[in-house]
């Protein structure tokens, strides 16, 4: 009883003195976090270089005709972890699956890759199975069959891919080999498994999509623009826009582009209106416009509105009287026009669909005891519009 | 006047360190000067052309931040592995000079570095480093008995190397049309990687 106590005795305090203090502890878990950071951003790119790999030995097969090879060892960056392993490891046996003009035949070989061990007379000798294709030769498994190294390594600010394919016969001749290595500042190509081409080609898809609508782009907009109450008195009733005209991208990344547009409003019985508006944008996230993720643009610009009808009488400097306000809905109303500035963000899919917000200052009525304001920074901002643009 | 004279040293351009920008901070870039025109062809989009106005001969430095940031591996492992495409480079470039006396053999490759995962790297980079010179690479590695092993492991690295090179070829682990590179680390407080040859029982360092 007496040495059962003393070695729970002995393990605990072994454990403890392994147990980590709570600062080394919270130094782990953010090694940890940093390090799934990084592999979630390295991922893609040692996807593409697992491409490029394919890629090369389809376009010169190393062999002639199918050949059965054993993926003897995947190893990623030191430091990342063995599940980024996994993913790679899967990767390449998908993209190797879809193309089987690169004349590499997958095989399992459990004895290749476990650890095995031949006690001769001269020495004994633990390694990997395809370490010692004499003794797979002993173990059943036919010789001449080949292994598929594969290493990932993050080399400063670069990802290298090498791959090399041993023949596992007792000289073990190494029978091609790659490098290919690549910055992971560079966006991913993310080709399709089944369809894998070239980087040089991946790269000039990627600029053609770059450029896929050139430097103009037809936007239609349509938009609502709501002007704040008063503290007394009547409103101006809210407008709806339908906006059409061109925008132009300064450069291919389109982190500055600007934009023209002519719009028209009309809702029977109240109100009609033309405008003319002019904007620039500048890309807020990121310095080129992405393919995959939403883009947010800042954009200021300014617009000239002319409006007329029965319910455009608040458009004016002047207090409004009940009867004024009855006098022009029976009339067609006054035709007003007035200049505006705005400050807006605009949300952009893909170049496709946008959703944008705005304010906007209307200087000729910024004294007018028709309009409130809805946000004051020195300058009032008598109106908001929100605006969901489609462009072609 | 003088105090604005000194303002780039104190702010200097991006990532060089400063008043605003540490010194751990710059050491996470790797930087590298390239003309305009390869820099427009590289980055479309994300460099601005010269006008006509500007140097013709205008130069570019681009920025690459590290991969792996500070502290995530051993100092030492991260100094070797961030040069490992040069150092790779350099070994298969200093074996050339050699390569018109030794005719007709096959290299094989020995990694002694005190971390098996980096030494299997710094193995599989020198390998694809002699493949691309187009020699004929072996991935066998020569062994050595224990007894053989235990004395040479207390040897200091001078003598070892040379013995064990000759016992290779003594016991014939190592064939005459072999040549074994080995690159070592020979003090593990080193970041820099030695590499030497081994030919019919003779050893040398590599320049």
């Amino acid at each position: 009883m007496a040495a059962v106590t003393g070695l729970l005795a002995s393990l605990w305090l072994s454990a403890a003195s392994h147990a980590a203090s709570p600062v080394q502890e919270a130094q782990q878990a953010e090694l940890e976090r940093v390090r799934l950071q990084i592999a979630d951003q390295v991922q893609l790119v040692a996807f593409d270089l697992v491409d490029e790999m394919v890629v090369s030995l389809r376009d010169d097969p190393v062999f002639d005709k199918p050949t059965p090879v054993v993926l003897a060892d995947v190893t990623v960056p030191v430091g990342l972890g063995a599940g980024m392993a996994s993913l790679v490891e899967n990767h390449l046996a998908t993209v190797l699956l879809a193309n089987p003009d690169t004349h590499l035949q997958l095989v399992h070989c459990p004895s290749c890759t476990a650890v095995v061990v031949h006690s001769g007379p001269e020495a004994t000798v633990i390694s990997r199975g395809h370490d010692q294709p004499e003794t797979l030769e002993k173990l059943g498994v036919g010789t001449g069959q080949h292994a598929l190294f594969v290493d990932v390594e993050a080399e400063g600010a670069f990802l290298v891919l090498r791959a090399r394919l041993t023949r596992l016969t007792e000289s073990q001749p190494i029978v091609w080999s790659h490098t290919v290595a690549t910055s992971a500042s560079t966006p991913a190509l993310l080709r399709q498994p089944d369809g894998l081409t070239t980087a040089s080609e991946a790269r000039a898809e990627y600029l053609d999509a770059l450029r896929d609508r050139g430097p103009i782009a037809v936007p239609l907009r349509f938009a609502v623009r709501t002007f704040a109450r008063p503290d007394e008195g009547v409103a101006a009733p809210p407008f709806v826009w339908l906006q059409s005209g061109v925008e132009l991208g300064v450069t291919d990344a389109q982190a500055w582009t600007s934009s023209i547009l002519v719009g028209y409003s009309f809702i029977p019985q109240a109100y009609q209106g033309i405008m003319g508006q002019a904007r620039v944008h500048r890309l807020l996230t990121g310095r080129a416009r992405s393919h995959i993720k939403p883009d947010l643009y800042g954009f200021v610009g300014a617009a000239v509105i002319s409006v007329w009808g029965p319910a455009t009488g608040a458009f004016s400097s002047e207090v409004l009287t009940a009867d004024e306000i009855i006098a022009a809905l029976e009339e067609e109303g006054p035709r007003t026009s007035f200049g505006t500035l705005q400050v807006g963000l605009d949300l952009r899919v893909g170049q496709r669909i946008g959703l944008s917000t705005f304010l906007e200052t209307i200087p000729d009525y910024a004294n007018s005891p028709n309009f409130g304001n809805y946000v004051r920074v020195g300058l009032g901002f008598q109106s908001l519009g929100s605006e969901v643009t489609f462009w072609f | 006047m003088i105090s604005v004279a000194f303002l780039p040293l104190l702010f200097p351009a991006a990532p060089a360190p400063g008043l605003a920008r540490s010194r751990a901070w710059a050491r996470q870039y790797d930087c590298e000067r390239i003309s305009d025109e390869v820099a427009l062809q590289r980055y479309p989009g994300r460099v601005r052309p010269s006008s006509p106005e500007e140097d013709p001969d205008r130069t570019v430095v681009i920025c690459h931040q590290r991969l792996l940031s500070e502290g995530l591996r051993e100092p030492r492992d991260e100094a070797v592995l961030r040069d490992l495409r040069d150092t790779a480079d350099a070994i298969a470039v200093a074996t050339e000079g050699l390569r018109p006396g030794l005719g007709e053999v096959t290299w094989l490759v020995d990694v002694h570095y005190p971390d098996g995962e980096v030494a299997d790297k710094i193995g599989f980079a020198t390998k694809n480093a002699l493949m691309k010179r187009s020699l004929s690479v072996s991935d066998r590695v020569p062994l050595l008995t224990a007894s053989d092993l235990g004395v040479l492991t207390r040897m200091p690295p001078e003598q070892a190397y040379p013995k064990a090179c000759r016992r290779y070829h003594d016991t014939g682990s190592l064939g005459d049309d072999e040549v074994l590179v080995a690159v070592v680390q020979l003090d593990v407080r080193q970041t820099t990687l030695l590499a030497g040859i081994c030919h019919q029982g003779r050893w040398g360092w590599l320049p």
